[in-house]
């Protein structure tokens, strides 16, 4: 049965990836439409900021869910936690292929244009930010990014990376205690000067 | 080497760059949309010719795969079938097929040194009644 675009808007991924693998092409713009941002900001993450490389790993990740839909076991796994696992395995990918690279392939902030301080800081702050979670153990910047820029659950980021929770617990502040330790010697260069 | 208190920034400034990160989330361009969905028609219009070679095979064929193939199937048959057969034919068809060497006479019974004639010490271990 087809469905109208607008009339996805309360319907499940897992109903619409289900409907897609019956051959529902409205489903597919309203996957896209959900899913791709999500998988496009954490690979870009993961990947130091590079966004074309991050696009690369969301058209890959969606390709694979498109392939995925007519044999889609429902109820086994949300259809998110799904996608962040595979997007996960294609930047380790490529994060492997690269290694040995430096932080100075991270793309520079388009310093040169006229902006306020306040958006210059901001994006000071997310390039610190990148260059911090880069020299993060990748297991560790995937549970960082999931939990605390994604905004995925503890049990959700169990699932992507396959372990237990507390496993995911201490992966996290393992990882914001790192970052905290890195950006720290850059805070007056971040706004954070001492009282 | 071990940080101080003071080396860290603070959870506070910590949670402010979160913030903007997440507001400043790279957002897909039009192009990747129109890119990711052209996926999407192909694999939905690809369907019936990699449905065909990557088709999850049949019980049967997993049963066939599972014996070693045809090749394997059709020597199990054969043998099969010949069990069979043989089970049911009488001692002088048998013998018949074996050309008279299993048998001495039309009326005769097996007897161990038909099967194995090289073990008379056995053969005759048992015509002795196995005392």
């Amino acid at each position: 049965m087809k469905m109208a675009f607008d009339a996805h808007s309360e319907v499940s991924d897992e109903a619409l990836l289900v409907a897609f693998g019956n051959g529902d092409r409205e489903a597919a713009r309203a996957l896209t439409a959900r899913l791709a941002p999500r998988a496009m900001g954490f690979a870009a993450r993961m990947l130091g900021g590079d966004r074309h490389e991050a696009e690369d790993v969301t058209q890959e990740a969606m390709l694979r869910l498109w392939r995925i839909a007519p044999e889609w076991r429902q109820g086994e796994a949300k259809v998110s936690t799904w996608l962040y696992r595979v997007t996960v395995n294609l930047c380790t990918d490529r994060l492997r292929r690269r290694r040995g690279v430096g932080l100075d392939t991270i793309p520079e902030p388009e310093d040169d244009r006229p902006g306020v301080a306040a958006s210059m800081m901001q994006a000071a702050r997310a390039r610190a930010l990148d260059e911090a979670l880069a020299a993060l153990p990748e297991r560790q910047r995937v549970a960082v990014v999931l939990r605390h820029i994604e905004g995925r659950t503890n049990p959700e980021i169990a699932q992507v990376l396959e372990i237990s929770v507390e496993a995911v617990e201490s992966l996290t502040a393992r990882g914001k205690r790192a970052l905290a330790a890195s950006l720290g010697q850059r805070r007056e260069e971040l706004g954070y000067v001492e009282d | 080497m071990s940080k101080t208190e003071r080396d860290m920034l603070s959870d506070t400034a910590l949670d402010e760059i979160f913030t903007a990160a997440r507001a400043q989330r790279p957002e897909p361009s039009g192009a990747l949309m129109a890119r990711i969905l052209v996926d999407a028609d192909d694999v939905l219009a690809g369907r019936d010719r990699p449905a065909a070679a990557m088709a999850r095979p049949s019980p049967w064929a997993r049963f066939v795969d599972g014996l070693g193939g045809w090749g394997s199937l059709a020597g199990l048959v054969t043998a099969t079938a010949a069990g069979v057969w043989l089970g049911f034919v009488s001692p002088d068809r048998v013998n018949t097929l074996s050309g008279g060497l299993l048998l001495s006479d039309s009326t005769g019974v097996y007897a161990l040194e038909d099967i194995l004639p090289a073990d008379d010490g056995l053969a005759a271990f048992y015509e002795e009644g196995g005392q």
